[in-house]
């Protein structure tokens, strides 16, 4: 449905995408994780048609998309990350503005921005000044305004930055039932991993305005050397067995444990029979598997936090 | 006290770094007391060059005189002809003199007329017309007008004194009269009479040198020809200067919500619905021209609810300049949102403007006050021509054969300054 090939976007001598390409299937939830700074938000901008691209192209439908594709906008939905609201006015006002840039019929408008308001739980709420509103609140409607035309395509920019766990999950609950009974396309750019793990079917993960790695969250951290991760505390039982797990990874000694990265190609079987040989007690072990966060470390050498 | 100094210290960081802070702190003030110190200073030296219509129609000495030393000083510059719509140049005659003044092309005008000092008249006469548009300004040329007859030709005060005397006495006694002091003088001071005779004037001749001066023996005939059946001159005279200062201010403000929209991240919410910046552009200037045209229609309402300013009698024509001010207004203000970067440099920047040119462009007080370099700036300004479309309208009742030059300056200034604005949009960080 939407065929990024090859986009290339400066601002004067920084790079801020660098032949990105991409691929995006109707009605999938796609997450674009990178640490700040990364090129998201530059790609949410020529997706919504903000800018325009030095090079590359984007397709919606086959239909090449630029900043003059006036109609194609309809088709798109833009939750921007920061909080594009007007304050001094009431969340409806604020709706029946951002509606009436579609041309929408005025009685369509009004069940419309009833029904998203309802369903964001803002109904109550909506003669209030947004200035009134909580952070949760504000990042809530900030999402349904983009939802008024009904697009086919959402782009939601860091949607859930400075909002509570508690909104966090009501944001995240409503992006998953729009996108599963909808079948709205959502994009999401996120530079946390639990964000991106938690909702997107596929990831693409950004870096310096590359794509370094995308596909589910599978295919991703299949790419990492090691399926898992073992931890065995450091004490005078391990100890002398460590060695013995040698050949199923990498070990990495740190001052109160040793941290196994298990080889993709051994099975599990095979480290438990081995620790049954050497005795390790399993009250000293823990496993975990890698994350993409792991993945990101691995590829950059640097955390997506940094 | 230490933390008192760290947060005084903290504050003087913080207000260096802000140039907007800065320049309304500093460079503000600096501008106007520059704009007010030469205007105010420039009149307590004089005017400089005021067009003063002029027509000598008298051949006395005393008028060919004083057209000699008006034409001398710097403080006005005589206008004594005129081109023709064939362009040929013609000295003017009263009637015409009087149909510019009222048409607004000068305030006022000094007629010596042909019976201004014959053999036998005891005082000068002259006339004088005048448009009194701005008040001061006739207040300070009447004054300096006399101050120069009076300083710069004595002689005829005393030739008039002389022929004073001669008429309450007689000729015979008014000889008699001065040969007696003559004699006294050469009694008790021991000099020549025929010298003290030499130098008291004969009333016929020019050789006085008296220094007196008596204000009555110049009768200046005034004639108001503009603006005598309005009922409130004051307000009348100074309503469209104040409002093109505040259209400004509101239009500044309300063209620079563009760069508040873009900050909050409307403007692209905006933009990535089937929006163009056109679309954008355009109703941004229609907002704030017809934001304009309410504003000022709402001051003259209210001038004329409360001064009595008569905003009916030539309706059509104040219509017609405050739809080209407020566009031209607008454009100013969509110019200052294309060249700034954030919200806080319009202020600052439209606060210095907009001071600038209500004072040099005469919303506070007579260009004519000012030097001539500054005139030459006041007329840039969008406030000079809507003033004057403004005085014209209200103050000389004009029609449109007589405003159609201020509309189409103003329309020019709002067209050419939104060619510039659009490119720099086109360029610029808005959008």
């Amino acid at each position: 449905m939407i065929e990024i090939s090859n986009l290339t976007k400066r601002y004067k001598n920084i790079i801020a995408l660098d032949g990105v390409s991409l691929e995006i299937k109707s009605g999938e939830f796609f997450g674009l994780l990178g640490p700040n700074g990364a090129g998201k938000s530059t790609l949410m901008n020529l997706l919504a048609g903000y800018i325009e691209a030095d090079s590359g192209s984007i397709k919606f439908d086959n239909e090449v998309f630029s900043r003059d594709s006036i109609q194609l906008r309809k088709k798109i939905g833009l939750a921007p990350q920061s909080l594009a609201l007007y304050d001094d006015v009431s969340a409806e006002t604020n709706l029946k503005i951002f509606g009436s840039l579609y041309l929408m019929n005025k009685k369509e408008l009004k069940n419309i921005i009833k029904e998203k308001l309802d369903t964001a739980g803002l109904y109550e709420r909506r003669k209030d000044h947004v200035k009134t509103f909580s952070g949760g609140m504000k990042r809530r409607l900030n999402l349904i305004a983009a939802l008024l035309h009904s697009p086919e395509v959402l782009l939601c920019d860091e949607p859930t930055v400075g909002v509570d766990p508690q909104s966090r999950n009501a944001i995240f609950d409503f992006l998953q039932k729009i996108n599963d009974e909808e079948n709205i396309t959502i994009i999401y750019t996120t530079h946390y991993m639990e964000e991106a793990e938690r909702l997107c079917k596929r990831i693409a993960i950004i870096d310096m305005g590359k794509i370094i790695a995308q596909g589910t969250k599978d295919e991703l951290l299949n790419m990492l050397q090691y399926k898992e991760e073992i931890f065995i505390s450091k004490n005078e039982k391990t100890i002398p067995c460590i060695n013995s797990l040698s050949k199923t990874g990498e070990i990495t000694e740190f001052t109160d444990k040793y941290v196994v990265k298990v080889k993709g190609d051994i099975k599990m079987s095979e480290i438990f029979k081995l620790f049954e040989e050497s005795g390790i007690d399993y009250s000293n072990i823990d496993f975990q598997r890698p994350t993409i966060e792991e993945l990101f470390l691995n590829l950059t050498g640097k955390r997506l936090r940094d | 006290m230490r933390t008192v100094l760290k947060l005084f210290v903290k504050d003087y960081t913080l207000f260096f770094r802000d140039k907007v802070a800065l320049s309304l702190t500093f460079l503000i003030p600096v501008v106007l007391i520059f704009i007010f110190g030469k205007v105010f200073g420039g009149l307590e030296s004089g005017i400089e060059h005021l067009q003063v219509g002029f027509i000598n129609n008298s051949t006395a000495p005393v008028a060919q005189k004083l057209e000699k030393v008006l034409d001398s000083t710097k403080n006005f510059l005589l206008v004594k002809k005129y081109k023709d719509d064939k362009g040929n140049v013609i000295q003017y005659d009263t009637n015409v003199m009087k149909n510019h003044i009222r048409a607004g092309k000068f305030s006022s005008a000094l007629i010596i007329p042909e019976d201004a000092f014959t053999d036998t008249s005891k005082s000068l006469k002259l006339k004088f017309f005048y448009d009194p548009k701005n008040e001061f300004e006739m207040q300070l040329v009447d004054g300096m007008l006399q101050k120069i007859i009076m300083q710069q030709i004595p002689e005829l005060f005393q030739k008039s004194m002389m022929r004073q005397a001669e008429t309450d006495l007689g000729k015979e006694k008014g000889s008699s009269f001065n040969s007696e002091i003559a004699r006294t003088v050469n009694k008790y001071y021991k000099i020549d009479t025929s010298l003290i005779l030499s130098d008291i004037p004969d009333s016929q001749n020019d050789t006085g040198r008296a220094e007196n001066i008596f204000g009555n023996i110049v009768n200046i005939e005034k004639q108001q020809l503009v603006g005598k059946e309005i009922a409130n001159p004051m307000a009348t005279r100074s309503v469209g200067g104040w409002a093109m200062m505040f259209l400004l201010f509101t239009i500044t403000g309300s063209a620079t919500s563009l760069l508040d929209e873009k900050k909050s991240g409307v403007m692209i919410r905006i933009l990535s619905a089937p929006v163009t910046r056109s679309h954008i552009l355009w109703s941004k200037y229609l907002f704030n021209m017809s934001l304009g045209i309410i504003q000022l229609s709402v001051m003259f309402l209210f001038g004329f609810i409360l001064f009595k300013i008569d905003i009916f009698s030539n309706i059509f024509n104040l219509i017609l300049i405050v739809l080209a001010a407020s566009s031209a207004c607008t454009a100013f203000g969509m110019l200052l949102a294309s060249l700034v970067k954030t919200t806080k440099q319009a202020d600052g920047w439209g606060t210095l403007l907009i001071l600038m040119m209500s004072a040099v462009g005469g919303a506070w007080f007579p260009v004519s006050f000012m030097p001539q370099t500054i005139q030459f700036f006041s007329k840039l300004t969008i406030v000079y021509w809507s003033v004057e479309g403004f005085l014209a309208v209200l103050w000389r009742g004009a029609g449109f054969t007589d405003i159609w030059q201020y509309l189409v300056i103003l329309v020019g200034i709002s067209v050419a300054i939104n060619i510039w604005s659009v490119y720099n949009f086109k360029r610029g960080n808005v959008f």
